[in-house]
């Protein structure tokens, strides 16, 4: 069975950002092949060598803990030493939700009447989980400092999936709008002021959900460039375990 | 420069008397604080990291990346180390003083 490189517990445990993480798996991994063949020079077997290289330099877990403290960000250091972190983020994310429903329903405000509203008035929730999402997201990079690859591909499911449901939602209630405008009319009898009216209408309902599709755009484009940067260490660190073991960790039991 | 404890100013003071010889890698200083101090001191579980970062931020050692691909990474003491140094170096050996003289006291008592 594959054995877990020595490092990885170090990379999955400390909170700090993926290039504080590569940085310091790298300088760990250099430094312990360094004094494991100092160690076998001097006359220790490989194992034993090894062993103590591993035992010296690689950090337990209050090493770890000085580490975040030292690299994390001064908001998070702030938050860490006033124990109320989780509180804070929650909070954030409750707030954003809130201030955005807030916004969406004074912008949308009178609003459509009769059955598209409800499908209208959904898109005040989609708009609330989407400041959620995009709140979440910001808190983990910026109190945190870090987004790990699994959250990270939550948070664009997440995204993406109200993106789509808003545009979907829209484009449901302009065409129940458009629906319940013609089927109960005579179209021989139809103005050019009530086609109009209807249009009106109809737009209206599909711009709300544009703006809920384009809200959710640019919380994604906020955090993007973050997320790409940050993607491309994951990818160094991942190439790091799979290149890093042979030589000096065995690889089987 | 933030308030440490005796023990992690003596682990300071040791990382920065031994790059005030010269440049290092990590584990050169792990490996030299061992041999010079006859085991007395000896970092162990990567405690040598924090302490190395810490120095690094605040200026006291400069920390610069070699080689592509595999990098390692070795540092050198600066000048506000070397100063760091001197006024540490004679701090602890005045509170040394006054330790063992309390020690010592409190045996002959």
């Amino acid at each position: 069975m594959p054995r877990e490189h020595p490092l990885a517990g170090v990379e999955r445990e400390l909170k700090v950002g993926p290039r504080r993480r590569l940085d310091l798996i790298e300088e760990v991994d250099a430094d312990v092949r360094a004094l494991q063949g100092e160690l076998e020079r001097r006359g220790r077997t490989p194992d034993e060598a090894l062993e103590e290289a591993l035992r010296q330099l690689v950090p337990a877990e209050d090493a770890l803990e000085q580490l975040e403290a030292r690299h994390g960000s001064r908001l998070q250091r702030r938050i860490l030493a006033a124990r109320w972190l989780d509180l804070a983020v929650r909070l954030g994310v409750g707030a954003a939700a809130t201030l955005a429903g807030l916004a969406a329903i004074t912008i949308a405000e009178p609003g459509p009447e009769g059955p598209s509203a409800t499908l209208v008035w959904s898109q005040v929730i989609l708009i609330a989980l989407l400041a959620a999402n995009a709140a979440w997201a910001g808190a983990r990079l910026w109190i945190h400092g870090d987004l790990r690859s699994g959250e990270r591909r939550l948070l664009w499911t997440r995204h993406g999936g109200l993106i789509v449901a808003a545009v979907a939602l829209a484009a449901l209630a302009a065409a129940w709008e458009g629906q319940i405008a013609f089927a109960t009319i005579d179209p021989a009898t139809v103005s050019s002021l009530f086609a109009w009216a209807v249009v009106q209408k109809v737009a209206h309902v599909a711009a709300i959900g544009l703006a809920t599709a384009i809200f959710g755009l640019f919380g994604w484009l906020a955090i993007t460039p973050r997320m790409i940067t940050d993607e491309e260490v994951e990818r160094r660190i991942a190439r790091f375990f799979a290149r890093g073991r042979p030589p000096l960790y065995p690889s089987t039991d | 420069m933030q308030q440490v404890t005796l023990s992690k100013r003596i682990n300071e003071l040791l990382v920065l008397a031994v790059l005030d010889r010269g440049p290092a890698h990590g584990y050169q200083i792990a490996l030299s604080v061992d041999e010079r101090t006859g085991g007395a001191f000896s970092f162990q579980h990567g405690t040598l990291y924090p302490i190395l970062h810490r120095l690094e931020g605040d200026g006291r050692v400069r920390g610069r990346w070699q080689g592509e691909g595999r990098r390692r990474k070795t540092y050198r003491i600066t000048r506000d180390g070397r100063a760091d140094l001197a006024a540490g170096g004679a701090e602890l050996e005045r509170q040394m003083r006054a330790l063992m003289a309390l020690v010592r006291g409190s045996h002959a008592a």
